[in-house]
């Protein structure tokens, strides 16, 4: 069936390459080298910003516990995502993979169906025992057990018929 | 060897989680970007936009509001939007491929999973500098063309039924 509206390929000039120059066209070394400097300097506030994140996240699990709306439930995924994301940064890989296996579960149920509450428990305790023991290396057994244990949980409540 | 003048690109940031700006900005400051802009919502972006106007906007996706996605969206098809061309860097915590699909299908330029580092960060940049695609308007989608890079070049399957009709743009 033909398209109604034909297809339109525009080339827009490449104002960026104008602006910003650039000889060789590939990666800037010395600014790479600079950012990983950048980024070594703000390690010492990473601690602090874990544990802020750790501090929302059991904030917006106590929100959600209390009030099972869906806006709480919206913001506890947003903050298990943000966890999700920037934990292994912040030198915290099996936070990450725990609020990875959290916000699986919270964005796959169906929006209007309860996500349970001893599973949420079972993340947030489990991201707060790894921070308190600061185990920052993604090969402590213990904590890798746990893991998998929390990933092959979610994976059952979510191939459950719902409302099971 | 400095290749590019950072200094003259002007960045906006998004994302509602504060130490995720820090960082970004961190990274950024040290290429030597130095005009850069940050919102910490989406709806906040949008209204500063034609204040702020980047050359490069770098955005994360889950938001409360309005979602990045929804906000490339705007850029793309409204017509308050500023520069439908700008580029966007999407910077997320989703991972899979049905999501970078669903970035790609909004009109991303480039997609970057979290955990962010420099190496991926600078290779971002570097594409949307030296490998700008050519944007398609069809129907139901304006923004880059989401096959990979060179048109000219694509071995596909042709799935679309007439040729493009290429314009330069203004």
């Amino acid at each position: 069936m033909a398209r109604k509206k034909p297809i339109e390929l525009f080339m827009p000039p490449n104002m960026l390459k104008a602006k910003v120059g650039g000889g060789h066209g590939g990666p800037d070394l010395a600014a790479m080298e600079r950012a990983e400097q950048a980024l070594t300097k703000l390690q010492s506030a990473f601690a602090d910003w874990m544990a802020e994140d750790v501090r929302a996240l059991t904030d917006v699990r106590a929100h959600y516990a209390r009030t099972q709306e869906d806006g709480a439930r919206n913001a506890l995924l947003r903050t298990a995502h943000d966890i999700k994301g920037q934990a292994a940064t912040f030198h915290y890989p099996l936070i990450a993979r725990v609020a990875a296996s959290l916000s699986r579960l919270i964005d796959e149920l169906p929006q209007g169906a309860p996500v349970p509450p001893t599973l949420v428990d079972a993340h947030v305790d489990a991201i707060l025992v790894i921070h308190k023991n600061k185990l920052q290396h993604a090969d402590d057994k213990t904590a890798l057990a746990l893991c998998a244990a929390l990933d092959a949980r979610v994976t059952e409540v979510l191939a459950a018929p719902a409302g099971k | 060897m400095s290749g590019y003048n950072f200094d003259r690109l002007k960045v906006l940031v998004v994302d509602d989680n504060a130490h995720m700006r820090k960082l970004v900005i961190a990274i950024l400051q040290a290429f030597g970007v130095v005009q850069i802009a940050e919102a910490e919502s989406a709806d906040r972006a949008w209204q500063s936009l034609r204040d702020s106007n980047p050359d490069v906007i770098i955005l994360d996706w889950v938001m409360e509001g309005m979602s990045g996605i929804e906000l490339v969206r705007l850029i793309r098809s409204n017509p308050q939007a500023p520069n439908p061309f700008v580029p966007v860097i999407m910077l997320t915590g989703h991972t899979s491929l049905e999501h970078v699909r669903e970035a790609r299908d909004a009109g991303i330029n480039e997609f970057i999973a979290k955990p962010v580092s420099v190496k991926t960060m600078m290779s971002r940049l570097v594409s949307v500098i030296e490998h700008p695609r050519p944007y398609v308007r069809t129907g139901s989608f304006f923004g880059p063309c989401r096959r990979r890079r060179n048109v000219q070049e694509y071995q596909g399957p042709e799935r679309r039924n007439e040729k493009a009709t290429v314009l330069a743009a203004e």
